[in-house]
């Protein structure tokens, strides 16, 4: 059990209204598990139990039935929370705070000494780019920018998991970039990383393994790689090849009773076109 | 942790235009306020300084404070500021209880700033004060009689009160012992005179009184002839050396006139020993104030762990003026009570039961005894009565006000843990 960051067992979450009638299943029977130090992705549309599951965890709310353990302790322990970051679907900050003084608040919260607070606060506002702005109050910081901070606030303790609900939402393509390589560089930390969301290209880009849940139930987990291979395509990426090698190669295939399903150049994304774009003119 | 939250609480606080708007207040009010005309009394100034910081003042920063106490776990629920918290090692009866502590130690500044500057107005004006007013700026322990007696004719008494017919006839005689415990003390003493006058000479609101102080140990005694005046006490002052360690008072009093009558109980006449201390009253008094404010806090953050911020706020006023008219409450209740036994009585001797009382009795008369029962009291945290008769506010009181607070606040604070601990955030 000590070898996943997060595992569930039977999670399920019923709400009820004020009459204590059940009124809708947020969740299902979940059974999930997330190992140290991957990237895991918990797919699936709005309303899917994706929130309710991580608010599970976080203890936020409480399961119906089901049990759910965060580094090989039980969720409702308060210790394990040391060793986890959150960052929220939107960025629920202080807003008379300015961006030291929240990340102070919270760093205190965590029990940090005073100097490495200091340091720690500091270091993040250079990290997440808002070091002209940092005596702002965040009632003036635009979305991305309460989305930056945000991030900081979730990893000033250090943590070993780093749950982040929607985290690319709010951010232009840039800081959308960012965060992704930020996430990125957890993992080479050894984080473990559970994503929340529903713009699946994000996911796809960097995550080991995903879930995806429809109205509460997992519908599948597995690695992204094995998930989304097609076993019997084959696919060759060639370059400085004539047409003619091309067709030599077609025919070649075709007399062994292959199928040339698609002969085309390969395109970048849209993402990688619009970054460089903005890059190169900064 | 819960200082870290206790802090944001107060941050959050000291932001908000709220408060700045009732500090602003609250200014106005100090400054406009004593400039209305008020009777010719030398010291009326000092007694309104006095009532316009502990009524209306402290009513203004009580309110502002319960608006905000109320409303602050709400909307951090509403706001979702809450899952930064309870997404961190904090437990959620710690953030209740930052909650109540960044709430009390608002109410702790909000009543320094206000208190000091109103300390300050009233030291000014009672510097300009004749010695005889400047018993408001003292701080006065009161001892009542230990015996009192008429000696004499007792003209009548009605509803508890002794009547003295004048010019002799009869004699009201109080008397005191142990007043001086310690020998060093060099306060001086003072005898308050609270006597009801009559007269059959026609309309009276003064009479001429003999009034004689005797200390039966030393065979020393101080006669006067003093008027008494219906509205008003009267004071007889008797300084350091009328009052020894071993002294045992009599103080006698009768009207000069036969046509006078005096009306006195044992509680009528009070000795009190004047010292220099009112800086050190006025802040006893700020103290009880405080836990008047400390109470209310935790009653608002209480309710605000279940209720959305609007029902909040009208419970934590509901709760609070309830608890003003305590007395009433329970009066009533008496009165239902009485109304009940004596009307219950009537209908079983006629052998024909009143349907209506019995109704009233299960539905108006045991919610209110529990009502009165379960509300805090807010009475007992009135110590502006004792400064404006320039009276020590005793140890005892404001210990057993600390004792009730800590006690009703412990219960509230348990009963937010409970709720907030079992709390879900969708």
């Amino acid at each position: 059990m000590n070898n996943y960051a997060v595992r569930t067992e039977g999670l399920t979450k019923v709400y009820r209204d004020f009459w204590r009638r059940k009124s809708s299943s947020a969740l299902t029977n979940l059974n999930l598990t997330v190992e140290r130090g991957e990237i895991f992705g918990l797919l699936g549309p709005n309303g899917s139990g994706k929130t309710t599951t991580v608010k599970l965890l976080l203890g936020l709310l409480f399961p119906t039935s089901g049990k759910s353990w965060l580094l090989g302790n039980p969720s409702s322990d308060l210790t394990v929370k040391r060793k986890i970051g959150f960052l929220p679907e939107e960025s629920y900050l202080y807003k008379f705070l300015n961006a030291e003084e929240i990340l102070d608040f919270y760093a205190k919260l965590f029990d940090i000494p005073k100097k490495e607070r200091k340091r720690r606060v500091d270091s993040l506002i250079k990290d997440v780019g808002l070091i002209p702005y940092r005596k702002r109050p965040l009632s003036q910081y635009s979305k991305g920018m309460l989305r930056r901070i945000g991030l900081a606030q979730a990893i000033i303790n250090d943590p070993e998991l780093v749950i982040l609900d929607e985290p690319t939402s709010g951010l232009d393509p840039i800081g959308s970039r960012e965060m992704k390589d930020l996430i990125l560089e957890f993992k080479r930390q050894g984080k473990t990383v559970v994503l929340c969301s529903h713009l699946l290209a994000d996911v796809q880009d960097i995550c080991d393994r995903i879930a995806i849940l429809n109205k509460g139930v997992l519908q599948v987990m597995g690695g992204v790689k094995e998930l989304l291979s097609q076993r019997d395509v084959i696919e060759f990426m060639v370059k400085n090849l004539s047409e003619i090698d091309i067709q030599a190669v077609k025919s070649f295939i075709e007399e062994r009773n292959g199928d040339v399903v698609s002969i085309n150049h390969p395109s970048s994304t849209l993402e990688e076109l619009f970054v460089n774009i903005i890059q190169h003119h900064r | 942790m819960t200082l870290t939250i206790a802090i944001n609480t107060l941050r959050e606080a000291l932001r908000k235009k709220t408060l700045h708007v009732l500090i602003g207040l609250g200014l106005l009010v100090m400054l406009i306020l004593p400039a209305i005309p008020t009777t010719d009394e030398p010291d009326a100034q000092v007694k309104m300084m006095l009532v316009i910081f502990f009524q209306v003042v402290v009513l203004l920063c009580i309110t502002g404070v319960i608006f905000l106490s109320a409303t602050s776990l709400p909307c951090e629920i509403e706001d979702r500021t809450i899952y930064g918290i309870l997404s961190k090692p904090i437990a959620r009866q710690k953030v209740v209880m930052g909650k109540m502590l960044g709430f009390a130690l608002l109410s702790a500044m909000l009543l320094a700033i206000f208190g000091l500057l109103n300390m300050v107005v009233i030291q000014r004006l009672a510097s300009n004060l004749p010695e005889e007013y400047r018993g408001i700026v003292k701080a006065r322990t009161g001892f009542a009689a230990s015996q009192f007696d008429i000696q004499g004719k007792l003209h009548h008494t009605r509803e508890g009160i002794a009547w003295v017919e004048g010019g002799r006839a009869g004699i009201a005689r109080w008397t005191f012992s142990g007043l001086r415990k310690n020998p060093a003390n060099k306060a001086i003493f003072e005898a308050e005179f609270n006597l009801k006058i009559e007269s059959s000479r026609g309309f009276a609101d003064t009479i001429p009184l003999f009034v004689s102080v005797e200390d039966a140990n030393r065979h020393q005694w101080k006669t006067e002839v003093l008027p008494a005046r219906a509205d008003k006490p009267f004071i007889v002052k008797l300084g350091a050396e009328g009052v020894q360690e071993n002294s045992i008072l009599h103080i006698t009093v009768f009207p000069v006139h036969p046509a006078d009558y005096i009306g006195v109980t044992a509680k009528d006449v009070k000795m009190f020993s004047v010292q220099k201390g009112f800086v050190t009253n006025y802040a006893k008094a700020v103290v009880v104030t405080f836990l008047k404010f400390l109470l209310i806090v935790v009653i608002a953050v209480m309710g605000s762990t279940y209720l959305s911020a609007p029902v909040s706020i009208v419970s934590a006023f509901v709760v609070f003026l309830c608890g003003h008219t305590l007395e009433y409450i329970k009066d009533f209740s008496l009165l239902i009570q009485c109304h009940d036994m004596h009307e219950h009585a009537l209908p079983a001797m006629l052998k024909k039961p009143n349907t209506l009382l019995v109704y009233m009795d299960y539905l108006l008369k045991k919610p209110l005894e529990w009502i009165s029962f379960v509300l805090p009291d807010f009475k007992r945290f009135d110590s502006l009565k004792f400064l404006l008769k320039g009276i020590d506010i005793p140890l005892e009181t404001v210990g057993v006000s600390f004792g009730y607070t800590a006690l009703y606040a412990g219960i509230c604070l348990f009963i937010s843990a409970i709720i907030f601990k079992k709390r879900e955030f969708f």
